[in-house]
């Protein structure tokens, strides 16, 4: 039974061809790994795994040559049908019921067909069954005698780690102390370098912070803005979804700012700028020319005598320049966000403005009211950012959110609903990187990379672990919640456009490695790993912005390399109306005089 | 077809990825064993095969399902999905469940499972995907339909029931939506789900019932004369002639033919549907399936008696190609599902 199976038919342009393949499955199939049960089976109620698949498809293969016609069913009724989802099994089962015959068993040249297929993709266990098990228990239990030693060991460190988390939210320290003890020694069993084992360390660590936490004085809030930025750079480069992030927003930003020649960009938390330069660039080549572009950035007021807004404000000044696109930066600087009051962006009648949140809102939220208390909410500060949000009658408002449910009232589910958040954001750092980014092999500095991306996660996940009340920033909450509270706001969701998702994907399988899906969810977009969305992107406006609904897909954006696209900006600060106009924000201790460039206008600086 | 399984497995190895080509082999080889040919059906053995997952009112990836009773004296079931409910509990509450999902227009789809009228229920596990992302792709609700199965029950059981749960449906005041109040539903269904699609559609449009628009994927029809896909495709791509005619003996009445107007909707004893207010259909067509050439006369059909069809032809798809999200196909039926939807929810 030699067969010659064609090798790659297209679906996916980076398999790797070879003659005796089966064709392979696109994207978001792929990550599975020796050992793994095949994700896609298993949604139809089939535990099989990938490197059993094989063997399985010559085992029904040769069970149907043997069963041939109606002796078929005849000789099925009397066989003893096992356990239909361990395929396996039951093929291999009714193979020595119904043909005994050794010579119809196992082919030699199958075997051999069998051993030569290459699996390219390591070996570790995935987290994706450990949730299903932990989480879906109504379904009905799969057995576990078939799984390996490292995956046991795993899920036991899972239970550790959520037995202690419980013991954590009861109040019970010694109980905890105990368990945090063993689970140090499973740890021990795992491997940490990788999967669940390394994802398990941190929270461990944050476990250990929260029940005996560090004086004040030793690590001072957990490092300087400065230090925050290089972690999130790193993380932008590491991964897809940041990039992912602002190549959405700028897609969504631009098309609502269609037909307008003056636009305001208000952006949550700038950082180094990294979303901007795409979107000049667009808006420089947009038909009809390019609008007079303000941009005004919102972030952390700079500690060391530096002034960092103003720094990316040159530098993209620098690159408008470069493209004839007229352009004007505003920095306000805010210990927190709430602080920010809008008529600090000074927003010029008839602009169009976009208000650009990425990864920003959820730190705007408070508790939860547990379902129980039938309290009414306290005002939060969301509800009082989103109220002045739609008094700007903003074109457009693009949010990007993680995609998990990290302000549960229970410390307990807010611990395990992050403990399989991260450990799939860890498992898709990793699965990128050796996937293969297509860039070259720089291996060594991926590695790199990849380490910081990592303590950039770490941050967040133990600001979720061992934070509350007001320390506490990292809130997310899922896209349906959040749904519920622009609505409520009174903002309408935009729908962002099969071309948004179109090129959401090519992006992915442009930079990416495989393994990372974009699903559309009724008008926004998610990027996840292997079938869990991680972070959301969804555009809105507001009720009544008075212009219709701009139409869809007509300028796409040119896909940037943005970390080679930012240049060092220059120290002349260029004064002139339609060049950089600065107004920095002045930190409460320092003297109001120094940095304030006025435009003439009236009152321009805000101390916040 | 015996002596040539080797033969044609090859071909089907080489047009699936290969857990679609396990998933689809599987169900072929079980089915097998549940056909007699004295026309009965091992029921009991095809219960303990299927893959069924239970109703869900816990979110997971923003979608809960539960199952409803639609007809007591004919226990009907449904299986209902919708966009999770925007509740502060972890689990909606009953009265949740039955608040509309949406104050703007939102799409009902009625969704009738597969399974040339035998086989699968609506607790099916590829079934319950394949829902629960129609709810995901246009924030609908998707009300599976558990209808009776042949051969115990026959033609027109499974019509009757169709034509019940979309009475039902357009009766819950929580499914309508907009500002005009209305009720805005699909009908939609794959292989055998796709044939009672329409039938359902026309009884519909002779009852006044506003429909949408018909979803029919890979829809179910054939004939007495062997057109030429079915020479051409037989037992190639994991489906024979031999068991398409066992399925329909099962189904139509004791002594029908496959002229019969429910296999045959533009055959020699069909009714006209010229002048019926009959909805738009979406129709999809895989180019290896062999009962394609009805297939596509029905869309033929619909055209000439003056009716708004949109053909999309897949050339190089198998039957099932929807049932796991690993090709193009998939993505691309997928989209085209959800433009549809969305074009004609208003």
């Amino acid at each position: 039974m030699s067969s010659s199976f064609r090798s790659d038919m297209g679906t996916d342009p980076y398999d790797s061809v070879g003659d005796d393949r089966w064709i392979i499955a696109s994207a978001s199939d792929r990550g599975s790994s020796r050992g793994e049960i095949d994700s896609l089976l298993h949604g139809a109620g089939y535990r099989v795994r990938s490197t059993d698949l094989r063997h399985v498809a010559i085992g029904l293969e040769q069970l149907e040559s043997t069963m041939v016609g109606d002796q078929c069913v005849a000789s099925s009724a009397e066989a003893i049908h096992y356990n239909p989802s361990d395929l396996t099994a039951w093929v291999d089962s009714m193979l020595s019921e119904l043909a005994p015959d050794p010579h119809l068993l196992r082919h030699p040249l199958s075997t051999a067909a069998a051993n030569t297929w290459a699996d390219p993709t390591q070996q570790r266990p995935s987290l994706h069954r450990l949730e299903n098990h932990h989480q879906h228990r109504n379904v009905p239990a799969v057995s576990l005698q078939s799984m390996d030693e490292e995956e046991d060991a795993a899920i036991r460190l899972v239970h550790l780690l959520v037995s202690c988390a419980d013991s954590v939210q009861r109040g019970d320290s010694e109980m905890a102390g105990s368990l945090l003890d063993q689970t140090r020694l499973a740890l021990a069993r795992v491997n940490t370098g990788f999967g669940i084992g390394k994802v398990a360390g941190y929270f461990v660590d944050a476990l250990c912070r929260r029940l005996y936490p560090p004086p004040p004085s030793a690590t001072g809030g957990g490092g300087s803005a400065a230090n925050l930025e290089i972690l999130y750079h790193h993380f932008y480069e590491a991964c897809p979804y940041i990039k992912f992030a602002h190549f959405t927003a700028n897609q969504a930003i631009l098309e609502a700012f269609q037909g307008h020649d003056r636009v305001h960009v208000v952006d949550f938390n700038l950082m180094h700028g990294l979303q901007w330069p795409a979107l000049i660039q667009a808006l420089a080549l947009r038909p009809g020319g390019p609008p007079l572009l303000r941009l005004t950035g919102i972030g952390a007021p700079s500690p060391d005598g530096r002034d960092a807004l103003r720094e990316v404000g040159l530098r993209l000044a620098e690159l408008a320049r470069s493209v004839q696109v007229r352009f004007a930066f505003r920095g306000v600087a805010a210990t927190r966000l709430e602080h920010v009051r809008p008529w600090m962006f000074q927003v010029a009648p008839g602009e169009a403005v976009a208000v650009n949140t990425v990864l920003q809102l959820h730190r705007l939220l408070g508790d939860r009211a547990s379902p129980e208390g039938g309290d009414a909410a306290a005002a939060e500060p969301i509800d009082t950012v989103l109220e002045w949000i739609v008094g700007l009658k903003p074109k457009i408002v693009t949010v990007v959110e993680q995609e998990a449910d990290h302000n549960k009232p229970s410390f307990l589910d807010r611990f395990t609903e992050a403990l399989f958040y991260y450990s799939t954001m860890f498992d898709s750092l990793e699965g990128g990187r050796v996937g293969g980014s297509h860039r070259g092999g720089q291996q060594q500095q991926q590695t790199v990379v990849a380490a910081v991306a990592e303590a950039y996660l770490q941050r967040e996940m133990c600001n979720i672990v061992c934070c509350e009340g007001a320390a506490r920033v990292e809130r997310h909450e899922p896209l349906a919640r959040w749904r519920d509270r622009l609505g409520r706001a009174g903002l309408r969701a935009v729908h962002l456009g099969s071309n948004a998702f179109k090129q959401a994907s090519m992006l992915l399988t442009l930079f990416s490695g495989e393994g990372y899906c974009v699903e559309e969810v009724a008008g926004c977009l998610t990027l996840g790993w292997h079938s869990r969305p991680l972070i959301s992107a969804s555009a809105w406006r507001a009720d009544d912005a008075d212009d219709a609904s701009p139409p869809r897909d007509h300028q796409t954006l040119v896909l940037q390399d943005h970390s080679s696209s930012i240049t060092s900006g220059s120290n002349n600060v260029v004064d002139g109306d339609d060049h950089l106009h600065q107004h920095s924000v002045m930190r409460s201790h320092m003297g109001s005089s120094d940095r304030i460039n006025d435009t003439g206008s009236g009152s321009s600086c805000s101390r916040v | 077809m015996a002596g040539s399984n080797e033969v044609n497995a090859n071909e089907s190895k080489m047009a699936v990825p290969l857990n679609t080509w396990v998933l689809i082999s599987n169900f072929k080889l079980a089915y097998n064993m549940l056909r007699r040919p004295d026309g009965t059906f091992d029921r009991h053995l095809a219960e303990f095969l299927d893959r069924k997952v239970p109703a869900n009112a816990t979110p997971v990836n923003g979608v809960i399902s539960f199952d409803v009773l639609i007809g007591r004296t004919s226990k009907l079931l449904s299986r209902i999905y919708r966009p999770a409910p925007s509740t502060s509990a972890a689990v909606p509450l009953l009265a949740d469940l039955y608040q509309p999902p949406s104050a703007d227009p939102f799409p009902v789809i009625i969704f009738f499972h597969g399974g040339s009228f035998a086989h699968s229920s609506s607790n099916s596990a590829i079934y319950d995907s394949l829902c629960r992302r129609f709810v995901s792709l246009c924030g609908a609700v998707v009300v599976s339909v558990n209808y009776r199965r042949s051969p115990e029950y026959k033609y027109p059981c499974a019509y009757d029931d169709g034509w019940a749960a979309l009475k039902w449906a357009s009766a819950e005041p929580w499914l309508q939506s907009g500002k005009d109040a209305k009720f805005r539903v699909f009908l939609a269904g794959d292989s055998s789900g796709g044939n009672i699609a329409h039938h359902v559609a026309v009884r519909a449009a002779e009852s006044g019932i506003e429909v949408s628009g018909n979803i029919l994927l890979n829809p179910m029809f054939g004939g007495n004369c062997r057109t030429e896909s079915e020479k051409r495709l037989d037992g190639k791509y994991f489906v024979t002639i031999r068991d398409r005619d066992w399925y329909w003996k099962a189904y139509l009445p004791e002594g029908a033919d496959r002229d019969h107007p429910a296999c045959n909707p533009f055959g020699p004893n069909a009714a006209k549907l010229d002048g019926l207010p009959f909805t738009k259909s979406l129709i999809i067509v895989a180019g290896l399936d062999l009962v394609q050439d009805w297939q596509l006369a029905y869309a033929e059909g619909l055209k000439k008696a003056g009716h708004s069809v949109k053909l999309v032809y897949r050339e190089q798809a198998t039957i099932g190609f929807y049932l796991l999200p690993n090709t193009d196909h998939f993505y691309q039926v997928m989209d085209e599902i959800k433009n549809f939807v969305m074009a004609n929810v208003q």
